[in-house]
């Protein structure tokens, strides 16, 4: 059967079967659509489990065709197809005989106008926005001075050093914790999920989770632009900081992480204080509280000088005067006093001295005129006189000879004249 | 987020100790007795020492986590 005697087929001679007629219509779509492209929206799009074949019809606004997506093309996918997507797709046309439908079968599929990747982020962001998983009211204060720190990141490689260094010359008051992660390809965002479940779930009380990456291309990145680590993200208790690709690098990560570091080195300098700026502040507290207590000094001193000189304060002062200037005049009386004492004292002591001498004075010269009287006899009674006239005294031994009987022949004498003495022995 | 333990060997405990018997001191030093005034300045200058030394001792500290299997 060709073609011509296909359309010459008239109702008298060889009646097709739905089956010729189906085969035909297979073979003539399939060879000449074999490789088309469509631009269209996705509709009713569904994924059969457990194959994992996905369908849904692709329409503009007035016609609609069967699209069938097989599983293993399904995974090749960089973003998850769903209604009302407009994408373009690439695919061939089948026809299914046994209900004589026909369908495209998806190669590829590409968002429309953006590039695919880009396409699966900006929904990512729309969904997740929508959920307020971006709200500031979500995002949690990230300590000052963090003790402990969760750094998720590749072990190998400048992000992890890079921090360090900054960490090293900022402030290094703190435990670092290092969950080794692979950041791109297969398994990483299994690994990034799991490390900051882990973070969570130690013991270690984290002040905040870094989850860090150096830059690169979307498709590196792109393991921080998944739902699953975003939403681990959101999940985590602890604060997290991402730290992802460059400057100019956003992830979804970024929007909802609590603090989004343009840089791993940045996150160090945003999260860690400064030790220049703390001793800065340090010299100023110093300053403040010497000043703060020296001021508070001096104003007491001041007071205290100002009570000083005031007058009720003074009070005492002025009756401890009076009391001194009464005792001045006590003790000038009592001077007086004594003074005049004294010299009625003396006075009376004069005279009575003055009376003494001159009874002492008349006793001596009544004494005297006595004694001269007396000597005057005595003088007569005196032996001299007696020696004068002739007479001698003569002693034996000191002791006076007054008569013969006292002396013996050879005896050695003493005589005693008027002018003198001599020796002489008795005969 | 707040939290409940202190770490009262932290750089953090004394820092934030000395800033508040600062702004105690700026707040209420005119009702304070001279003998308080001087126990906060005393005390205001040991925790100045702790907070000098410990940034200028410290040194970081670095720790793996192996992945949970």
């Amino acid at each position: 059967m060709n073609l011509n005697s296909l359309f010459q087929n008239t109702e008298d001679e060889h009646p097709l079967t739905v089956s010729e007629l189906t085969s035909f219509i297979k073979q003539t779509l399939e060879t000449r659509l074999n490789d088309v492209f469509v631009l269209g929206e996705i509709s009713g799009f569904r994924r059969a489990m457990p194959s994992g074949h996905s369908y849904f019809v692709l329409k503009d606004n007035k016609s609609q065709i069967s699209c069938n997506l097989w599983s293993f093309r399904f995974n090749q996918l960089k973003f998850k197809p769903e209604d009302g997507m407009k994408v373009l797709i690439r695919g061939r046309v089948t026809v299914y005989e046994p209900r004589g439908t026909y369908a495209i079968e998806v190669y590829s599929i590409t968002e429309v106008g953006i590039g695919e990747l880009q396409a699966a982020f900006n929904r990512l962001k729309e969904k997740l926005l929508k959920e307020g998983l971006f709200d500031e009211e979500r995002k949690k204060h990230i300590p000052d001075f963090p003790q402990n720190v969760a750094i998720i990141t590749s072990e190998s490689g400048a992000v992890i050093e890079d921090f360090i260094k900054v960490a090293k010359k900022r402030y290094s008051n703190f435990m670092l914790y290092l969950f080794p992660v692979l950041v791109q390809g297969k398994g990483s965002i299994e690994s990034v999920c799991r490390a900051i479940k882990q973070a969570n779930d130690l013991p270690i009380d984290f002040d905040v989770i870094v989850i860090a990456r150096g830059g690169g291309s979307i498709e590196d990145l792109w393991t921080f632009n998944e739902e699953d680590v975003a939403r681990a993200v959101c999940q985590s208790k602890i604060p997290v900081v991402s730290a992802v690709g460059h400057e100019v690098d956003y992830t979804i990560c970024d929007f909802v992480a609590d603090l989004r570091a343009p840089t791993p080195s940045a996150a160090a300098e945003m999260i860690l204080p400064d030790k220049r700026e703390l001793l800065d502040n340090l010299n100023n507290y110093d300053y403040d509280l010497k000043s703060l207590v020296f001021d508070r000094i001096a104003f007491y001193r001041e007071s205290l000088d100002r009570i000083q000189s005031n007058y009720a304060f003074n009070k005492p002062r002025d009756i401890l005067n009076d009391v001194k200037i009464r005792v001045d005049e006590i003790s000038d009386e009592l001077y007086k006093i004594f003074s005049d004492t004294l010299e009625y004292y003396k006075l009376d002591l004069e005279e009575k001295h003055d009376s003494l001498a001159s009874l002492c004075k008349d006793r001596i010269t009544f004494c005297k005129n006595d004694l001269d009287y007396k000597e005057k006899i005595l003088k007569n009674l005196s032996p001299d006189n007696t020696l004068k006239r002739g007479f001698a005294v003569i002693t034996k031994h000191s002791k006076i000879v007054s008569g013969k009987i006292d002396l013996n022949s050879n005896d050695s004498v003493n005589i005693r004249f008027h002018d003198g003495s001599v020796d002489a022995t008795v005969n | 987020m707040a939290k409940e333990k202190v770490n009262t060997d932290s750089f953090e405990y004394s820092f934030r100790k000395l800033e508040k018997i600062l702004s105690d001191l700026e707040e209420n030093i005119d009702r304070k007795s001279l003998d308080s005034i001087i126990e906060n300045y005393q005390e205001g200058l040991k925790l100045l020492k702790i907070c000098r030394d410990k940034l200028s001792q410290a040194e970081l500290k670095i720790e793996k986590i192996n992945p949970e299997k």
